[in-house]
């Protein structure tokens, strides 16, 4: 796979003696989607995994009885399903890369260390993406679709809250999981370090997402509140994340 | 040579000393505190505590007549549980301070990539720990005499909670790796990532309406603020009293390890 990225990016230096960080970023990308595109490895496994949360979920409701409402915790059900395959999804994607040298390859390469993150983490964000693409209309037939109360609110809203909670955990994920892929205990240790940190945003896109499934009045002010928290949170994390990542790539 | 370990010794046996005066100070001062809060401090009514219904709590409530309404609630001795301010606050200030210093020399150790900056990161974050634990109990004990549960999950308690997983995992990843660099380096990024996220998780809960008191307004009585001041800075004697006391126990360490490859070798 180290040998893609290289090959990918060729034609760029022969004309100037450096390629644009663009190209490299473009490459690494593809490398990783080209990657997943043979083995389909990723996201079957975090599919699959995902379902098997589903399964788990309604094991934990089946005794909850008719009346009890699963819309109000529906919010936090959702989120938690994404924390755990993104916790597997994170693990696995730099798992390859250890494992089969691309990242030794990557750093001896003349790439620049930012558009390593980046790629990485763009990456990730889209495996994430697709994944909650197909869970989140499974999730809605399975648990709310009887559900008494229909009012909810417009799907961008919660398409919005799912892409702001995904790019936090894609950016700062990937700098933790390139730590904790070279510990001893691997995902244990993933686990550990990202969801403390993960924390602040976890609470406002739950509460962003959990309002709006609800609908209750005057909840597009809460929402913004809480999407202004997680935005927030993203731009200081993955400011932190980028600028520190060039110390874990060199130690 | 002879000489240079002679006097290395001696900066072993002084820094020892300044750290046992400066544990014995602080805790002068803290118990100072501790006994001002009892007989010169007078009682507030600070009435930021409030409940949505009937609590049970180990302290006994003053009669229907008495109650202030407006959701606020009079203990018959309702002196007792504010004792704890004057060590509660000050813990947890310390905590922080310590914590910004585990942070700074992480920095410095990104940057100078010097061993000696990693050592101080840690033990730094070790005091922090100690004072993280000190808070937290100290904290339940209050809940439980104040609000009448041990736990509550409330977002000021619930982002200490989180401070105290981060500090953890900040030691757990220590343990797990091996080489001396990769470790130092990477504790080094999550110490940096965990104080920048602590503040965040701390501003979360300033938005989310919480009943945790805020204890500092405009016009402090003198008679609070005194021992309060007192004890905050025996804290943070004490703080600094473990941290060099662990600082040159780790120089010790290193010098062993020193001593004991070269007999080896």
């Amino acid at each position: 796979m180290a040998n893609r990225s290289t090959d990918a990016a060729a034609p760029g230096s022969s004309r100037s003696g450096r390629i644009s960080s663009w190209r490299q970023f473009r490459a690494i990308l593809r490398k990783d989607i080209v990657m997943e595109l043979r083995t389909k490895e990723m996201l079957t496994s975090m599919g699959l995994y995902a379902l098997l949360v589903l399964v788990v979920y309604y094991i934990t409701l089946s005794q909850a009885g008719q009346n009890f409402e699963v819309r109000r915790i529906a919010a936090g059900l959702l989120w938690l399903v994404f924390i755990f395959t993104s916790l597997l999804g994170l693990n696995r994607s730099l798992v390859h890369e250890k494992d089969q040298g691309c990242l030794d390859a990557l750093l001896i390469s003349p790439t620049d260390r930012p558009v390593i993150f980046f790629g990485k983490a763009v990456g990730n964000l889209i495996f994430l993406l697709i994944v909650e693409a197909f869970i989140v209309p499974l999730f809605y037939f399975i648990f709310l679709s009887s559900s008494m109360t229909t009012a909810m609110g417009p799907l961008w809203m919660i398409a919005l809250a799912l892409l702001l909670g995904s790019i936090g955990i894609a950016g700062v994920g990937t700098l933790l999981a390139t730590m904790s892929v070279n510990t001893k205990g691997k995902d244990f240790i993933l686990a550990v370090l990202f969801i403390p940190i993960m924390f602040p945003l976890l609470l406002a896109v739950v509460a962003g997402t959990s309002v709006v499934l609800q609908a209750e009045p005057g909840y597009a002010q809460t929402f913004w509140q809480m999407m202004g928290l997680a935005a927030g949170y993203d731009t200081v994390m993955l400011l932190a994340a980028f600028a520190l990542y060039e110390f874990v790539l060199g130690a | 040579m002879r000489e240079r370990h002679d006097s290395r010794k001696g900066l072993h046996v002084r820094q020892l000393k300044i750290a046992i005066v400066l544990v014995l100070v602080g805790g002068l001062l803290t118990t100072a505190a501790f006994l001002m809060a009892f007989y010169t401090a007078e009682v507030q009514q600070f009435g930021t505590v409030t409940f949505d219904s009937e609590i049970e709590t180990v302290f006994p409530l003053a009669p229907p007549e008495l109650q202030p309404g407006g959701g606020k609630i009079a203990y018959v001795q309702p002196w007792f549980s504010q004792k704890i301010f004057y060590f509660h606050v000050p813990v947890a200030e310390a905590s922080f301070l310590v914590l910004i210093i585990a942070a700074y020399f992480a920095v410095r150790f990104l940057v100078t990539k010097r061993a000696a900056y990693d050592t101080k990161s840690r033990i730094a974050m070790e005091t922090s720990l100690v004072f993280v634990v000190l808070t937290m109990i100290t904290g339940v004990l209050w809940t439980k005499a104040s609000w009448g549960v041990w736990w509550e999950w409330e977002p000021r308690l619930t982002t200490y909670f989180i401070m105290m997983l981060m500090m953890i995992a900040y030691f757990v990843l220590r343990n797990s790796i091996e080489e001396d660099e990769r470790r130092a380096t990477y504790a080094a990024v999550f110490a940096v990532v965990a104080a920048i996220n602590a503040p965040i998780s701390f501003m979360i809960t300033r938005i989310i309406p919480s009943n945790h008191p805020v204890v500092f307004q405009p016009g402090m009585a003198p008679s609070n603020l005194l021992p309060f001041i007192i004890g905050q800075i025996g804290m943070l004697l004490i703080g600094y009293g473990i941290y060099t006391a662990r600082m040159s126990e780790e120089r010790l360490r290193e010098r062993v390890e020193i001593t004991k490859e070269a007999l080896e070798g």
